[in-house]
């Protein structure tokens, strides 16, 4: 790709971008939230128009006009949020469009014998006849990389993939990544955790602010060095939180709470807990056992078959996420495009969402405070520093961590007693993390209670002042700062309390 | 031997026809992505079109022919404006209907100086229609679960983004379903004509809706949704035997009611797609 340009309103989203990918490499690509790798990316598979610049697909220049003409080029593309049917089976959203024929009909075996044999090439273990919302993320993911895979992909665009994956998930992600470049297959690593493209790449190139700021080889790289390259400044990619002391009132106080999931099976199963001023309580455990029911339980969002929910002296058991507002519980929630923004409405809509109804905002019922909204935005936007097209720009536009950096603004400056977060940082750019962090220990030095759910264990070490194990649906154990090693957690996260005898 | 006679049963069939054709039709294009309430006035349009070539012809073949090819063009403009310039799909659909309610006025006062009914015209025998609906539902049932074209169907209205990436023409897809609906509601609307022999403006009296109703009941399915018509048309039936034993005027009231509460039950459970009524809009640039 050479001297790639993509202009959209109010941003140059690439501005002139070269980048090439030679067969048999994994090329990083790395770069702050909105430096443009998923615009790029999105240009080579199709999905835009470059305003400018020219592609070369193995030394022909070409125009890839749909995401379909990429395809048959042999590129495929794996997006951050999938594209999958989630009600139709592995092998139908597998088949569609290229599908193997009897006569007038889907033949469904010889789809299912090309299934087996991918996944027994590349050790992607999938049942070609679930149904896809059955499936865990990192299955679905799985899924996208096979369905590419089928279609004949020999460059592979992988957006962030490792963002959804637990640890063990991440490795066998990497052994497939391998497998395809032994093949002498090429592909696209876009991350922001810079040990795994240190890990795993060969080149790795640098995006900021649109322009390409450099390519280097792995070898030669080292995280500060991309650090510095992605931001323009150093930074750390630890905080020490200072000590502060806590005045033992108890601010979020969870009794025996019990919820079911979707399906109706009960996950969440008599949890305790409490959250006191001053503290940080970190949640860890492996995705799966119950860490998102027992917040949407505590946040009002799912209904808890039996225990209490308490922010201070209130009782809030079941109550509406508004009433819990009310009280100074805040939640940042996982899934930022399900419950933390509407996409279709604008950054300043979005700003004020949940609070829309405040005096501040709103005239009676029926009328808003337009400049006031605005104004809001405006700091909001300044103080938090997220980079927008505009402020009447649809959320669908922020960049993935520039929407979490908005949810994150709206949240903490309610100046909240609770707080309630769910992986704060994943898809954060290492500047936007420091960031979260500094904010998170800003609002504990103020007095705020944190009750922060992570799968990234270094995250939950660092910040949490306490950290309670999740297993199966129980608190297993809860530990000080400084009480347990990363191996002892990973551990008791693994196989719960019978871990550590 | 009373009400419930072997003929009660076989007339709710042919009173089920009109209904899981457009039950049918309704459920190609909301399986698409697209809603037509427009379905009433599309049959009484294929009802009217089919008395006007009857009459004039005297050929019920060529009837049949002008029923459907007026369906599928209303089929096609409710495309035009509901796919293509992206306006409301109800709205849209409504106003077919509306157009529909006016010419069929216009039309028979023109053409027979009557106000909404004609003179009796020459018909086919209506079992032939009840056979082809019945084969058509069948046939709709494997293609829709069983072959590629159905697959695309169905990613086109749970995932328009994922079908295009496959190379899916989201657009034309959701024409040529929308053109289908409309082309089955016109043989609906012929089945209702060489049914009773003659037009009358009322003769669809809400069967369409009682259609979509089908298809919500037998949750895009085409032949479960053919039984849901087939409980409709059995209810119908049976209304008008009890006309015998109390005034028509609650006897008639029967089938809606059922449809409300059969609805109630249903609307809630149904596996609706999730495209259904969005406009499409490409990712430009
Ligand atoms: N469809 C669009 N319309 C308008 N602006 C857009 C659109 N898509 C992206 N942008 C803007 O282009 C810039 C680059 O976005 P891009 O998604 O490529 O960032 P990124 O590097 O992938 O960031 P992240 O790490 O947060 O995912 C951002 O400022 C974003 O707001
Ligand atoms: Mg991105």
């Amino acid at each position: 790709m050479e001297g790639i340009v993509k202009r959209f309103p109010g941003v140059l989203a690439n501005a002139g971008i070269d980048f090439s990918l030679s067969w048999g490499e994994v090329h990083g690509l790395l770069g702050e939230n909105g430096a443009g790798k998923t615009v790029l990316m999105s240009i080579l598979y199709g999905l835009y128009q470059p305003d400018q610049g020219r592609i070369f697909v193995r030394g022909k220049e070409t125009r890839i006009r749909s995401p379909h003409v990429a395809i048959q080029l042999g590129i495929g593309m794996v997006h951050q949020h999938f594209m999958l049917v989630p009600r139709l089976t592995v092998l139908e959203n597998m088949a569609v469009g290229w599908e193997p024929r009897l006569g007038p009909l889907l033949d469904r075996r010889a789809m299912r014998e090309k299934i087996e044999a991918l996944v027994e090439e590349y050790g992607l273990e999938v049942d070609p006849d679930a149904k896809v919302e059955e499936l865990s993320v990192g299955e679905q993911q799985r899924v996208e990389i096979l369905k590419a895979l089928y279609r004949g992909a020999e460059v592979l665009i992988l957006d962030e993939p490792t963002a959804v994956l637990v640890e063990q998930e991440v490795e066998a992600l990497f052994s497939t990544i391998r497998t395809l470049k032994e093949q002498g297959k090429a592909v696209v690593f876009i991350t922001h955790k810079l040990h795994e493209a240190l890990e795993i790449c060969d080149r790795i190139t640098v995006l900021r602010k649109g322009k390409n700021v450099g390519t280097l080889s792995a070898s030669e790289a080292t995280e500060e060095g991309l650090a510095e390259m992605m931001v323009g400044r150093e930074v750390v990619f630890t905080v020490s939180p200072e000590p502060v002391k806590s005045e033992g009132r108890v601010l979020l106080s969870v009794e025996d709470l019990s919820a079911r999931d979707d399906r109706g099976v009960p996950v969440v199963r008599g949890v305790s807990l409490q959250v006191y001023d001053h503290e940080i309580l970190g949640i860890a455990g492996v995705q799966g056992n119950g860490q998102k029911e027992l917040v949407e339980a505590i946040a009002g969002l799912r209904r808890p078959t039996s225990g209490r929910v308490k922010v201070g002296e209130h009782d809030v058991t079941g109550r509406s996420p508004h009433t819990l507002a009310s009280r100074g519980l805040v939640h940042i929630p996982e899934d930022r495009h399900l419950r933390g923004l509407i996409l279709t409405f604008s950054v300043e809509e979005n700003a004020v969402l949940g609070r829309h109804r405040e005096p501040r905002f709103a005239l009676g019922p029926w009328a808003q405070r337009r400049s006031a909204i605005r104004a809001h935005a405006q700091e909001l936007v300044r103080r938090f520093s997220v980079s927008v097209p505009g402020l009447s720009a649809p959320a669908r536009t922020l960049s993935g961590g520039n929407q979490q950096r908005l949810i994150l603004a709206r949240e903490l400056s309610r100046a909240p007693q609770v707080v309630l977060a769910v992986q704060p940082t994943r898809g954060l750019d290492v500047g936007g993390m420091e960031f979260v962090w500094e904010q998170f220990l800003k609002a504990r030095k103020e007095g705020a209670g944190i009750l922060l759910v992570s799968m990234d264990l270094d995250e939950v070490m660092m910040l949490a002042d306490r950290i309670a194990v999740m297993y199966q649906g129980e608190i297993v154990a809860v530990l000080r700062r400084g009480e347990a090693t990363k191996r002892e957690l990973g551990l008791l996260m693994l196989r719960g309390k019978g871990a550590v005898d | 031997m009373g009400i419930l006679s072997l003929n009660l049963f076989i007339s709710a069939l042919r009173l089920a026809t009109p209904i899981a054709l457009v039950a049918l039709g309704e459920t190609y294009s909301e399986r698409a992505g697209v809603i037509n309430v427009g379905v009433e006035g599309m049959a009484l349009a294929g009802a009217l079109s089919c008395a006007i070539v009857a009459y004039f012809t005297g050929s019920p073949a060529l009837a049949l022919i002008a029923a459907i090819g007026i369906g599928a063009s209303l089929g096609a403009l409710h495309a035009v404006w509901s796919v293509y310039l992206r306006a409301d799909h109800v709205v849209s659909g409504a106003a077919v209907n509306l157009l529909v309610t006016g010419f069929a006025l216009f039309l028979t006062r023109v053409i027979w100086g009557w106000r909404g009914t004609s003179p009796s015209a020459p018909t086919m025998n209506a079992w032939i229609l009840v056979g082809v609906g019945v084969f058509l539902i069948a046939l709709s049932q494997v293609y829709i679960f069983r072959t590629p074209w159905g697959l695309r169907l169905r990613v086109v209205g749970e995932h328009p983004r994922a079908a295009d990436t496959a190379g899916i023409n989201v657009y034309r897809t959701r024409l040529f379903y929308t053109v289908l609906n409309g082309a089955l509601c016109g043989l609906a609307g012929a089945f209702l004509f060489n049914n009773l022999g003659r037009f009358t403006d009322g003769m669809v009296g809400g069967r369409g809706f009682i259609g979509i109703a089908a298809m919500v009941v037998g949750n895009y399915r085409p032949l479960p949704a053919l039984l849901a018509a087939y409980l409709f048309g059995f209810v119908d039936a049976l209304q008008m035997r009890l006309q015998e034993y109390i005034p028509s005027q609650f006897s008639l009231m029967l089938p809606y009611i059922l449809t409300v509460i059969v609805l109630a039950g249903f609307l809630g459970r149904a596996q609706v797609p999730k495209a259904l009524g969005k406009p499409y809009i490409k990712e430009q640039g």
